[in-house]
Parts: C-alpha cells; structure tokens; sequence
C-alpha cells in the first residue's frame, strides 16, 4: 500500500528480507519517478506532484518475485587498518582480545542494506553478532574520512569527515567510498569484504 | 567574472538542484527558497534554476575584466548592469536568505547533474565550500529566458503538511499539538533542516535504529519533541519518526523565515488530486 510521504512522494513498507536492489531498480526505471530509495524496510518514490508515476505498486511487487539471480550486484575488497580508536572498547564490549576482534570484522561478509546518511555511506550487513555495540552516547564532533566504524547490526565506512556516533575501528585504504564523478562506490546489494592490513 | 568582494554568514552556489542521485545518498540539494532564486534569475533572464549566489548573511560582489556590462540581480526583482569595477551588495537583513544571479548563470562545474554546492560532501559550487573574499567565479552563457518572476512567499501563511507517514509512532495528541501550536524559527537551522522552537510533541516509543527514507519537508521528531523540518541538503535516510510533511509549494515559505519567525502548520487535504493520490492518502 502507498502510504503519502508530503504531495511529492510515496513510501512503501517492504515484506522482511525484500531483495532491496531489486525493486530499487525497478522504481526507478518507472516514467515520471525522479527519485527512488529502497532501505531494509521501505521503499520511497519522489515525483512531480502535477505528474505521479503509476505502476509503482506493480512494480515492486514484480522486483519480489523475480529470482534473486536476476540482479547484479558486485563484490568489493577493502583493506582496512585496524587502527580505530574504538577498537579496544569494542573488543572489551565483544569479550574478546583486539586481535580477535579485528579477525571477527574482517571475516565478516557483507552485503549492502541501505545507502545514506552521507553521500555514499553504506549501511552494511553481516557484522558478527559478537560485535554489535550501541551507537556511542555523545557523538563525536568529527569522525575522520574512510573511518571503518560498526554501530548495532551494522558496519560502515564514513566517506567524508563528518560528526558521527559510530564506534570506529579503522580506516579504509586505497578507497573512494565517494567520487565527485562517478558517485557513490557501494550500491544497494553490493558485496563487501575487508582484508586487514598491517598498521 | 564577479569577485567575492566580503561576505558576512554563509554564501554558496545554488541551482535547481540534482534530482536522481538520492539512491547513492546524495540529498535533491537545490535552493532553500525556490520562488526567491527564480526571481533573481528571471531578472537577468535566466532558466529559473540557473546557478547563482544564494547567502544567509550578506555579500558583496564586484565585476572585474574586459568586455561590457553584466547583468546581475538579486531577488528583489531589479536588474542592474553593471561594468567592471562597479560593485553591488545583497545582504539578508530582515530576511532569512538572498539570492544573486548573473546573466547567463555561474559557471562552475556540473557535478553530478548539478551545480549546487553540498558542504557535507565538499561537492559542487566553488571548489565544494562557501564562498570567501578574494574568490572569482566565471560567468556562464546559459541562453536567454523570459520567464514571469513567481511572487516572493508569503511569510505569514500557514505551512500546509500532510500528516504521516510514521503516525504509528506518536499517540492522537501528537498531531494536534503541531497543528495547534505556534512555533519558531530556531537560529540553528540550516540547509539541512529548519529546527523549531515551541511546544514538544511527544512520541510513543524509542527509535527503532533501522533508517528509513526520508523527503525534503519531512517534519521529523527527535526524543526531546522539538520538530526539525528537513532540507534540500537533508540526509536521504533517517531515524527520527514524521508525523507530517510539508507540501511542496509550502517549502519556499518556511525556509524563508528567519531565526524567530513565527510558523503555524495546517493540514492539507489534496482538494481535486486524482483517486490514485486519493488512495495514496491515509483516510481516504
């Protein structure tokens, strides 16, 4: 069901373990859709409101039953430098040595489960229960750029300095995480995995 | 070129925006006050989203180099031609935001279908950052267009919203003390959102922690219940819950209004919109 988001949008509530990329790209390749948003749970279109798409519905519901090999998604490597200044607290927080920690997230496999906050920001799933730690109380003033940082069920890489209530553990290298031209790097479904590098 | 002669507050390029990037988390941008920015480009005869000065504050520009005049305007609708060493100031004063425009629009590159400037991501406009003295930006060749200047917003009126879509999240009083209540312009606002000031409104619950999609005009409502109305440099996911959203037309008018201004919302009903908006439409 279209639920009103203001006269220029409609959100949509999305069954649990939707194929978000999926129905992303089938909105937004609906005449008259000038933006779409697919997260863990919804799905959001923006239109002229003189000039509302049609066939969103449909179009959603299509993107759940088509097979999930239909999409295509790709897998990113990341090196990370095991160097955050939450590392230690999030270790002490899993209940195991950093050594084992750092072993723990660079395991992990990630899959892209939402994109924003900040121009190309990734929410990642697939960060080992052992790890989730709430957001920090008081967010920092400034977060430095390519931080590696997990917060709940999530893990992400912060692509500009900005403030932030993640608990960093890294820092990206050799990675855009957002070019001025070529936009975000990680897109919705997108695999990721981190290999550690020394510090 | 115009130079940046000295600015007092913020002062970055604008333009209509750049639409279709929200997927990738770049926010829809464009200027805080439409009316306002296509006013000051219709008065140089621009596209009504043609690329310009947009300052919370005041600036004052120069235009320096060879050749004849250049036409430059701000909001106020009168176009004034100025040659090279002449110099015009546009400053806020009782308003909130000004717009100055050239004829032929800024020439500043186009990134990622926009030239706007987006400081959370150093993007767009002058090099990413706001303007600063001592700065020389190019004048565009964008081609003529006649175009009615819209009348600048009327600051008294009442914000339409639409209530929802997260009406789950707060109890039956919640929208009735938006509706109801008188509020403020809070000084913290920015592009990113309008804060305002006045009577809480309470929630039911804690924030999830999974975001959601979010809209320019969306009036979200943090823990301590005090609404921030998302704007054109809004983060394209969210956590906080919407109990309304403003319309469309209606952004110009509450993006306007400087620190302490009064605000009153009202509900909209879409009078004569389609049934497939009808049944867009929680209680139709």
């Amino acid at each position: 069901m279209l639920e009103a988001f203001g006269d220029a949008a409609w959100r949509v509530r999305l069954p649990e373990g939707a194929g978000g990329r999926a129905v992303l790209d089938r909105l937004r390749a609906l005449p008259r859709v000038v933006d779409a948003v697919v997260t863990e749970r919804h799905a959001l279109v923006t239109f002229d409101p003189a000039a509302p798409p049609q066939g969103v519905e449909a179009a959603i519901e299509q993107a759940l039953s088509a097979p999930a090999s239909a999409v295509s998604s790709r897998e990113h490597v990341v090196r990370v430098r095991y160097d955050g200044q939450d590392l230690a607290e999030v270790a002490r927080a899993a209940g195991v040595s950093v050594a084992e920690a750092v072993a723990l997230h660079a395991g992990g496999a990630y899959v892209v489960a939402a994109i924003g906050f900040l121009p190309g920001f990734a929410y990642l799933r697939g960060l080992d229960p052992r790890l989730e730690v709430p957001r920090r109380e008081s967010p920092r003033p400034r977060v430095p750029p390519l931080s590696v940082a997990v917060a709940g069920p999530y893990s992400g890489i912060y692509p500009f300095a900005s403030p932030g209530g993640w608990n960093v553990v890294g820092t990206a290298l050799g990675f855009a995480a957002f070019d001025a031209s070529a936009g975000a790097a990680l897109a919705l479904g997108d695999r990721v995995r981190f290999t550690p590098e020394p510090s | 070129m115009i130079a940046v002669v000295s600015v007092t507050g913020l002062a970055t390029v604008q333009d209509g925006g750049r639409a279709g990037r929200m997927h990738e988390g770049v926010p829809p941008g464009g200027p805080l006050v439409p009316e306002l920015l296509a006013r000051a480009n219709a008065a140089v005869r621009n596209g009504p989203g043609e690329a310009a000065i947009e300052v919370l504050g005041a600036i004052t520009v120069a235009v320096h180099g060879p050749g004849g005049a250049i036409l430059v305007a701000s909001d106020d609708g009168e176009p004034h031609a100025l040659r090279s060493g002449a110099v015009l100031r546009v400053g806020a004063d009782r308003a909130r935001v000004r717009y100055l425009a050239v004829r032929g629009g800024l020439d500043v590159p186009c990134v990622l279908g926009g030239r706007g400037t987006l400081l959370a991501a150093a993007l767009g406009g002058l090099e990413g950052r706001p303007l600063q003295r001592g700065d020389a930006i190019a004048v565009g060749r964008a081609p003529e267009r006649g175009a009615e200047p819209p009348s600048p917003p009327d600051l008294a009126a009442p914000v339409r919203v639409v209530p929802g879509p997260d009406l789950d999240r707060f109890d039956g009083a919640a929208l009735a003390t938006l509706l109801a209540s008188a509020y403020t312009v809070d000084a913290r606002s920015d592009r990113m959102g309008v804060r305002l000031a006045g009577p809480a409104v309470a929630r039911v619950g804690s924030d999830s922690g999974v975001s959601t999609p979010m809209v320019r005009g969306a009036v979200q409502i943090p823990p301590a219940g005090m609404p921030i109305v998302l704007g054109p440099d809004h983060p394209t996911v969210g956590g906080y819950p919407v109990l309304a959203t403003v319309v469309r037309a209606d952004l110009g008018t509450l993006c306007a209004r400087p620190a302490g201004a009064p605000v009153r919302f009202s509900a909209w009903t879409p009078e004569g919109a389609s049934p497939r908006t009808r049944r867009a439409t929680p209680g139709h």
